[in-house]
This record gives C-alpha cells, sequence and structure tokens, in this order.
C-alpha cells in the first residue's frame, strides 16, 4: 500500500519540481509578458 | 413528500440557481471571438485551476477509481491515479511553450496551423487535425451523454430519456458562454464534486469504523469481486502489484501517464492563462487541488470492499461508489454525491462540447473562407450556434446509442496520443521539426493506432507512436528546415515583424486592434 502511495506521492512532488524550476527559467529571463515578476510565484502585477 | 425527495429537490433547485448564475455572469465576459474560445488569453489563477480539475475528473474518473479499487486494491493506485498524474504532471512543460507567444493560437488545429503551415492560405493541415479533433469530440460528448443518462436512470429511477434531455440543458446552458461560462460554471462544479466526495467519504468512514478497519479487511479479505467467481488471495489488495505483476502494472501505468497530455482540450486550457507562468502554475496547483479529491475516491473504493465484499452476479464495478453511498448514507448526502457526479459529466462534456464547435465553426469552416470578413459578434453568434445544434445532436444520437459508437470510445484518447504527441511536443521544443514531420507523425500516428486496436495488439497506443516518431523524425530530415515565421513565437522573446504578421493574418486582426484590445483587457 505504502509502494502504492509513493508512486503517487512521487507523480505529484515531480509535478511541484517540475512547475518551480520553469516559473525560475521564467523570472530568469526578465520577460515581463511571460510572467516575471520578481517573486517565483506571482505572475502578475 | 418523503425527506429523500425534499433533499434530492433542495439540493439539485440549488445547484440548477448556481448554475444559471454563474453562466449569466460570465456571459458578460464575452466581447471578443477570442474570449469566446480561449478567455481572451487573459484567465487569472483561480478560474483556470477550477476549470482544470473540473475538467480533469470526468463520470469515468468519479465512478471509475473506486472501481479500480475495488476490484485490484492498491495496484490500481500505480496504475491508474499515479498514471493519470504523472500525464498532468508534464503539462506545465507544454504550457511553459504553448502560452509564449504574444500572439496566440485560438484553438489546437490553429497552433497547428502556425507552428507548421504559416503561410498557407487554406491550411489543410489545420484542416485535418479539425477534423479528427470533430470526430473525437463528438464521440466523447456523446458518450459522455450516454453514461450520464445510464447512472442517472439506475440510481434515481428517472427514465434514460428524460436524463439525456434534463443533461443537455445543462449542457448547453454552460456552454452557449463559451470559454468563460464553461470555466465559471466549471470552478463551481469543481467545489461541488470535492464537497459531495467529502460527504460521501465521510459516509464510507462512518459505516466502516475509519482507515484501520478497512486496511484490516483489505489485509484478510479472499471475498471474489462478484458473487460466485473465483476467490482471491488473501492480502494481494494491498500488495503494490496485485493481481497484475508489475510488467503488466508498468505497462497500465505509462500508457495513463504518455498520450494524455497531448489531448487538444488541453493545449487548449494552456492558451487561456494571461500569461506563461500563470499556465505553467494553473497545471501545478490542478495537481494540488485534485489530491484531496483522488483521496476520497481511494478511501470509497476500498472501504466498499468491507461493506459490499462482493457485488451480485452481473453488475460491474462502475457502480460500487453511488450503490455504497446509497445504501450507508443518509439522502442528503447520497444527493450530494449524485450532484458531484452530475458535475463531473457536465464539466467534462461542455468542455468536449466547445472543443467540438469551434473545430467545425473555427476550424474548419472559418478556415476554408480565407476572404470572408466576419465580425466577433456574428462569428460569436454563429459559434453559439453550432454548439447548440451539436449538443442537441450528441443527445439525440444517446436516445439508442450504435454500438460503433460506444466502441469508439477506448479509440479516441489513445488515437490523439498517438497522433499528436510528436508533432507537439518536437514542434515546441525542437526549432528543425517541420511541416513534412507533422503531416507524417500525424497521418501515421492515427492510422497505425487504428490498426493495431484492430488487429487485437496489447498496446496500440505504443505501436502508434513509436511508428510516429520513425515517420516524424523521417520526414524532418528528408525536408528543408522550416521558415523562422514558423518557430520563432515559441523560442524567443521578441519576434521578428514578419512573424507577427503572419501570426496577425492567420487571426484575421490588424496590429492596431490586436493592441488596442490587449491594452483594454490589461487595464480592465
Amino acid at each position: 500500500m505504502w509502494t502504492a502511495l509513493m508512486f503517487w506521492g512521487a507523480s505529484i512532488a515531480f509535478c511541484v519540481a517540475v512547475a518551480v524550476y520553469l516559473c525560475s527559467l521564467i523570472e530568469s529571463s526578465g520577460v515581463r509578458r511571460w510572467g516575471a515578476t520578481g517573486s517565483l510565484f506571482r505572475y502578475d502585477e | 413528500m418523503s425527506t429523500m425527495t425534499i433533499s434530492y429537490t433542495v439540493v439539485f433547485a440549488s445547484y440548477l440557481v448556481f448554475l444559471a448564475w454563474t453562466t449569466i455572469k460570465s456571459l458578460k465576459e464575452v466581447e471578443t471571438l477570442s474570449d469566446f474560445t480561449t478567455g481572451g488569453h487573459r484567465m487569472g489563477l483561480l478560474l483556470g485551476v477550477g476549470t482544470s480539475v473540473a475538467t480533469w475528473v470526468s463520470v469515468a474518473s468519479v465512478m471509475g477509481v473506486p472501481g479500480y479499487l475495488y476490484r485490484t486494491g492498491a495496484a490500481a493506485i500505480i496504475g491508474w491515479v499515479a498514471g493519470w498524474f504523472l500525464a498532468t504532471s508534464i503539462m506545465p512543460i507544454l504550457a511553459y511553450k504553448v502560452r509564449r507567444p504574444e500572439i496566440p493560437a485560438r484553438t489546437f488545429p490553429e497552433f497547428i496551423r502556425m507552428r507548421f503551415e504559416p503561410f498557407e492560405k487554406v491550411s489543410n493541415l489545420q484542416l485535418l487535425v479539425a477534423v479528427l479533433m470533430f470526430v473525437g469530440y463528438f464521440i466523447f460528448c456523446h458518450l459522455q451523454v450516454v453514461g450520464f443518462g445510464i447512472v442517472f436512470n439506475t440510481i434515481t429511477g428517472i427514465p434514460y430519456e428524460y436524463a439525456i434531455f434534463g443533461f443537455l440543458a445543462l449542457l448547453v446552458l454552460t456552454s452557449l458562454g463559451g470559454f468563460w461560462s464553461v470555466a465559471a460554471t466549471d470552478t463551481l462544479n469543481a467545489v461541488l464534486i470535492l464537497i459531495g466526495l467529502v460527504f460521501g467519504t465521510g459516509a464510507v468512514l462512518y459505516a466502516t469504523g475509519g482507515i484501520g478497519p478497512i486496511l484490516d479487511n483489505l489485509a484478510q479479505t479472499t471475498a471474489p469481486i462478484n458473487v460466485g467467481g473465483t476467490p482471491m488471495e488473501a492480502g494481494v489488495m494491498l500488495t503494490p502489484e496485485g493481481t497484475f505483476g508489475w510488467s503488466v502494472l508498468m505497462g497500465i501505468f505509462m500508457s495513463n501517464a504518455l498520450g494524455a497530455s497531448v489531448a487538444p482540450h488541453w493545449i487548449n486550457r494552456f492558451m487561456a492563462p494571461k500569461n506563461t507562468k500563470a499556465a505553467v502554475l494553473q497545471m501545478m496547483w490542478t495537481v494540488v487541488a485534485l489530491i484531496p479529491i483522488f483521496v476520497c475516491l481511494i478511501v470509497i473504493g476500498l472501504g466498499a470492499k468491507m461493506l459490499l465484499p462482493s457485488l451480485p452476479v452481473g453488475k460491474t464495478t462502475d457502480y460500487i461508489m453511488p450503490l455504497i453511498v446509497q445504501e450507508h448514507a443518509p439522502s442528503f448526502v447520497g444527493a450530494m454525491t449524485l450532484i458531484a457526479i452530475l458535475a463531473a459529466a457536465i464539466s467534462t462534456a461542455n468542455s468536449m462540447l466547445l472543443n467540438c464547435g469551434t473545430s467545425l465553426y473555427y476550424d474548419i469552416w472559418r478556415a476554408l473562407r480565407p476572404e470572408g470578413r466576419l465580425d466577433d459578434a456574428k462569428a460569436t453568434r454563429h459559434l453559439r450556434w453550432t454548439v447548440l445544434v451539436l449538443g442537441a445532436l450528441s443527445v439525440l444520437s444517446a436516445i439508442k446509442p450504435p454500438l460503433l459508437l460506444a466502441m469508439g470510445f477506448t479509440y479516441v484518447y489513445g488515437a490523439f496520443g498517438a497522433a499528436f504527441m510528436w508533432p507537439v511536443w518536437l514542434g515546441l521544443f525542437w526549432r528543425r521539426m517541420n511541416r513534412s514531420g507533422a503531416y507524417a507523425g500525424i497521418l501515421v500516428g492515427t492510422l497505425v493506432y487504428v490498426v493495431a486496436k484492430l488487429l487485437d495488439f496489447s498496446n496500440p497506443f505504443a505501436v502508434g507512436a513509436g511508428l510516429s516518431l520513425v515517420a516524424t523524425l523521417i520526414g524532418v530530415y528528408l525536408t528543408p528546415a522550416p521558415p523562422r515565421e514558423a518557430y520563432e513565437a515559441y523560442f524567443e522573446p521578441d519576434v521578428s515583424p514578419s512573424t507577427r504578421a503572419v501570426a496577425l493574418r492567420i487571426r484575421r486582426e490588424d496590429d492596431g486592434a490586436h493592441h488596442e484590445v490587449h491594452a483594454a483587457k490589461t487595464s480592465a
């Protein structure tokens, strides 16, 4: 049961990691039109 | 009037009032054609997450997941739940690229045209994709109607024909306002799905005594799925590989994880947020918001094995959730669970109907008239009529559902994955990906998938997608690189004037109009 739940948890963790990485790429690009605001999770000014 | 009837009437009436209010409010948001097709590319995170969650959770998942768990135990969490979550986990990567252009496509076939055939007056690739989408989404829509009618009839006893026409009214009500009304009503539906499932889970936990007794029962039970069937091995329901074995389970996991991410209605969802980061965050928060919904579905599925060890002969596991809730919960909880199923059906079907309608009107009828100058108001009105007629046809076709259409269900998702996987992924991440590669990938992927399915291959998606990749690469390397106007918007922050002009020409807008609309929406 725990192995099955770990598979599921790993999928969720992977999603969050990918999204955080992509948001950091947007921030480092500095392109405001893409949502670079100076804050990782803020998308709008 | 019995308490049960009063409970059901109050819950349903409240739901209809909320739905109507949300639709009327969101109708005011639709001013342009882009508003109708993709929410004007200005959707915020709340609506984006709401519509994505509700579209994600269909009748198939609300009814199917507890059914899989009841049948196979913990293995279903790996094969289906984790597989689907992994599919959603890679969506932010696609969203990151799809929402990059300043002037994005309005529909999936238009995205394919902008990326691969930007200079064609009439794009055959756009038409090909639109026809595949139209057929696929009509089948999806039809099946949501049939599925809902059967479920509603089984649970409430209301005749199937009445149920599907009632469903038509709700479907059309939530679709006529286009993407804004679909998104707004979906957000409401997402909340109701969660509330309904929380009530259902509470009822199951109360009836079983909690998680501990449920796990104890799973460790000991040998009860077959149906009365009189072969008994199970004790403890097998708690092992991760269950009765499948690891190789079969990994096959199920991978086929659920791959392919679903490139379904056209998801690509369409990625065009709606107001910028790239909002598109990425939308999919991340969607995954987070789906966790409590799936916790509920898992508890209901596993708890059901304790409350009803074996189903009567002839009953499928798909009905385990409503059966358990109806038998072990008060009538108000039963009504709330039924609302969750209704909300899941409507929120998936309205999205399918919108995609079906836009494919037919925007990507086929309008695309075949390159010189036609329809203003936004007229085009939006035509789109509303298209959606209305298609909704009516999907219900009429469901009165006596033909067997062929029912068989089509399993074909569509796999065919979409096999056909569009490489054109979408390579188109977004490889500048060299070109028109010939897209034609080869889509045609070979579709045909091989259908043939593999007809020949009963064990994994037709893998065969279709594999050969589609080979065909795509051959097509790409045998023909020249694409023009800059085809890929620039997906790779560079600023595009050349010619790329901008091509995007505006495809959308049939002039630059001034685009700037004015964009500025007005941003300031609003």
